[in-house]
């Protein structure tokens, strides 16, 4: 045993003393994405020094978008993977976000596996910005038909807050991100701050008069997107420009002209002074003191040299992706907590949910072929939910909406199957048939059956305990997914459309990207993990805003509620730090 | 390593309710520094990437391919496939994207184009004139349908993400700047490249 003199051991607490100094903030928040980004935007504004830790790589806005310019021929496989990328991801190569294009900005899914009991599809990202980047920009708000849905259906637990609770946080977020939409006044999906709506194709105008006259009390609207139709003086402050309609938003924007991390957050995060952001950094712990009751700060491993390190702060943002944010606080064991950090209910990693879709109808249209159009919009048309609402009484809960749209077939359509020579060639440099489609995307309940939990067996490149998922879709999204084809096959047929055909290639829980739950908000600690500012029951200076705080999943894209209630919850730190309650 | 502390680069604050495109287009030129040019491109594109076996292609190889592009997609009043060099993005895709089986199923396909040549005309798919190089690809479209499809479809893809096909047979354009959903299909409009 080594023996330390008086003298050594006085420096060595100083030295301790003074590095702990240099690793404490106010505030650490966990992951750079949607929500990450947002509650570092908040906080830094609110004067607290901000620790922003990123498991994925630097991406800087702009210099950072290799893809985003390229012309297809500058391209190896106009998108295609390799083998040898199927191989080493063989989760991310189901599909299609992951591509030749976007390569760099996916997780290696070899680093890092998992286990599905049933198939679970998990889309990891690897940069500063998370899913931002890549992300499908739809954007919508929830309502109190959402909101109320638990106790109304007699399933999991009550949301503890309602749509007046949110609804001003959903202004204050679009006000600063930019929604294009037009405005419906329905109650089922609120209208939120708009800038302009982006235009229709002419197939998508006809048939919406179409949907609107044959099906009183539906709708059909333009897509409500992430997108600036037009820079407004927030969106100028900070450098963004308007969309270009080049369509390829997942590549990064150049203009700024979306909402990611990059373009809008944090920039004004960086403007304050307050802000340090370190990548590469794997949050592996959730540092707790139980004679505070407190965290006291997080242990990362370097993700390149795996060395590891730990940062304090008075509160942390746990914003890691719904099942990032909840593997880190099942992996933050302690005798207080041997189930995971705030799992008194033993709900975490419970009632995991996601969207199902992959199911409508499309179908041909034989107007308007003297028109064509000019640009490629970077959003499609949307059917609001009219399901189990008003007199449309349905043999399942809750319901879907559609997303879709329609346009003229260009040189990828099959011309004749067995055609060519010059005049195939020549066919093809002619616009093709009008098409239009309708795709549902559907609720998932919570089911406490759908979990993932932890083997810690089996430890990952960084030592993290992987991950096991055992979820499904069940009895009631079953019956749903028949009414999707079916409404959208009914729908487009009395609007007038020929060869309407029905599809349905089969959905997993993960495919739609907007996996969420497993760390549900609720009024009681029995029965949740977080309150109604998404503090962790037991430990209230730890805040998850991100999915993993979601107690339902209505029907619509979930990421403007994330910003919604980062926004709020932080707001709430603030306070709550401000009144020494944290 | 070490703490990052990341301060963007200050953007000017553009005020810019009238920017048009072509000056949303120098500026990000600007700051992308410079265009990316299709020379530095091609050379990146010629590395080999799948690290698992491939069939090695041989000139003659690439110059059938070349040629059955050709055919399926002939100069017409634009330059054709092997113009475009098709053959090499064909080439690329399936040493890299295919398996080592479906490698091997697809040259024999191109090579039985070959040595059908031979056995019915008595020469190889490059000495024919166009009029039997035609006879010989329609025949592969009943004899040998899948290998045509497949040939069909790389060619296709090849051909009109190439410059000339982008550029010259259908109308390009990058940067819109705009979006009308609904107007009038102008004379003389070819199909959209992207």
């Amino acid at each position: 045993m080594k023996v330390v003199n008086y003298q050594d051991f006085k420096a060595m607490a100083y030295l301790n003393i003074e590095a702990q100094q240099a690793n404490t903030y106010d505030a650490i928040v966990v992951g750079s994405g949607v929500s990450g980004g947002w509650a570092s935007k908040e906080l830094t504004e609110k004067g607290l020094k901000v620790l922003m830790l990123e498991r994925g790589r630097q991406l800087e806005h702009i210099s950072g978008y290799e893809n985003a310019m390229k012309d297809p021929w500058q391209t190896s496989y106009n998108g295609r993977l390799t083998v040898e990328q199927k191989k080493t991801h063989p989760f991310l190569s189901r599909d299609y976000p992951y591509n030749e294009m976007t390569e760099t900005y996916w997780m290696n899914d070899s680093d890092s596996m998992y286990e599905e009991k049933k198939r679970f599809d998990w889309f990891r990202p690897n940069i500063v910005g998370g899913k931002s980047i890549m992300w499908g920009r739809q954007s919508y708000r929830w309502s109190d038909l959402d909101f109320e849905g638990n106790v109304k259906d007699g399933i999991a637990v009550d949301w503890p807050i309602r749509y007046k609770d949110i609804a001003p946080w959903y202004s204050y977020v679009e006000k600063h991100v930019g929604i294009s939409g037009e405005k419906l006044g329905l109650p089922q999906l609120p209208d939120s701050e708009f800038l302009p709506a982006m235009d229709m194709y002419c197939v998508e105008k006809e048939v919406r008069k179409r949907i609107e006259k044959n099906f009183p009390g539906r709708s059909m609207t333009i897509g409500r997107v992430a997108n600036l139709s037009q820079a407004h003086k927030a969106a100028l402050d900070i450098g963004r420009s308007p969309c270009q309609y080049r369509n390829r938003c997942n590549l990064g924007c150049p203009y700024g002209a979306y909402f990611s991390t990059q373009s809008c957050t944090l920039p004004p995060a960086v403007k304050t002074g307050n802000l340090t952001l370190r990548p590469d950094s794997v949050v592996k712990e959730i540092i707790y003191d139980k004679a505070k009751n407190k965290a006291t700060g997080v242990r990362i491993v370097d993700s390149v040299t795996l060395e590891e390190r730990e940062f304090y702060a008075k509160i942390i943002f746990v914003c890691g992706g719904a099942i990032g944010s909840t593997v880190l606080l099942q992996n933050s064991i302690s005798d207080r907590f041997p189930k995971g950090l705030g799992n008194d209910s033993g709900e975490l990693g419970h009632n995991l949910m996601d969207h199902h879709f992959r199911t409508g109808a499309s179908g041909e249209w034989e107007g308007d072929q003297d028109k064509y159009y000019y640009g490629r919009r970077a959003n499609g048309i949307y059917v609001p939910r009219y399901q189990n609402i008003g007199n449309d009484k349905r043999g399942y809960l809750r319901g879907f909406g559609y997303q879709g749209g329609g346009s003229r077939q260009g040189w990828t359509r099959n011309v004749a199957e067995l055609s060519f020579g010059a005049d195939f060639k020549n066919e093809l440099t002619k616009p093709g048939k009008w098409t239009m489609g309708l795709g549902g995307f559907g609720e998932t309940l919570p089911y406490h059956e759908n979990h993932m939990y932890l083997d810690h067996s089996k430890k990952d490149k960084w030592g993290i305990p992987i991950v096991v998922f055992d979820a499904d879709l069940r009895d009631n999204e079953k019956k749903m997914r028949e009414d999707m084809k079916n409404d959208a096959a009914e729908m487009l047929e009395k609007a007038g459309l020929k060869n309407v055909r029905t599809y349905d290639n089969g959905s997993y829980l993960g495919m739609a990207i907007h996996e969420m739950g497993t760390a549900r908000m609720g009024k009681d600690p029995k029965t949740s993990v977080l309150n109604a500012f998404n503090q962790v029951h037991s430990v209230k200076n730890v805040f998850v805003t991100d999915g993993a705080c979601m107690t339902s999943a209505s029907c619509v894209n979930p990421s403007l509620t994330y910003m919604a209630l980062t926004a709020r919850a932080a707001d709430h730190a603030v306070k709550e730090l401000k009144k020494k309650n944290l | 390593m070490g703490l990052y502390c990341k301060v963007l680069s200050k953007s000017k604050t553009v005020n810019n309710k009238n920017m048009n495109r072509r000056e949303a287009v120098q500026r990000i030129t600007l700051l992308m520094g410079g265009a990316l040019s299709a020379p530095l491109m091609a050379g990146i594109a010629g590395e080999k990437l799948n690290t698992g076996p491939s069939l090695s292609v041989n000139p003659q190889q690439e110059a059938l391919l070349a040629e059955i592009a050709d055919i399926i997609i002939p100069s017409t009043n634009t330059p054709g496939a092997k113009a475009a060099g098709a053959e090499k993005f064909i080439v690329r895709v399936v040493r890299d994207c295919y398996e080592l089986e479906d490698q091997k199923k697809f040259y024999a396909g191109v090579e039985k184009l070959d040595s059908d040549s031979k056995e019915i005309y008595g020469k190889g798919f490059m000495q024919l004139d166009t009029e039997k190089k035609n006879e010989i690809v329609k025949r592969s479209t009943t004899y040998d349908k899948p290998f045509f499809l497949q040939m069909k479809g790389l060619t296709v893809t090849a051909y009109f993400t190439s410059e000339i096909g982008a550029t010259q047979a259908l109308d390009y354009l990058p940067i819109p700047g705009r979006f009308d959903g609904c107007i009038p299909l102008k004379e003389g409009q070819k199909t959209w490249a992207l």
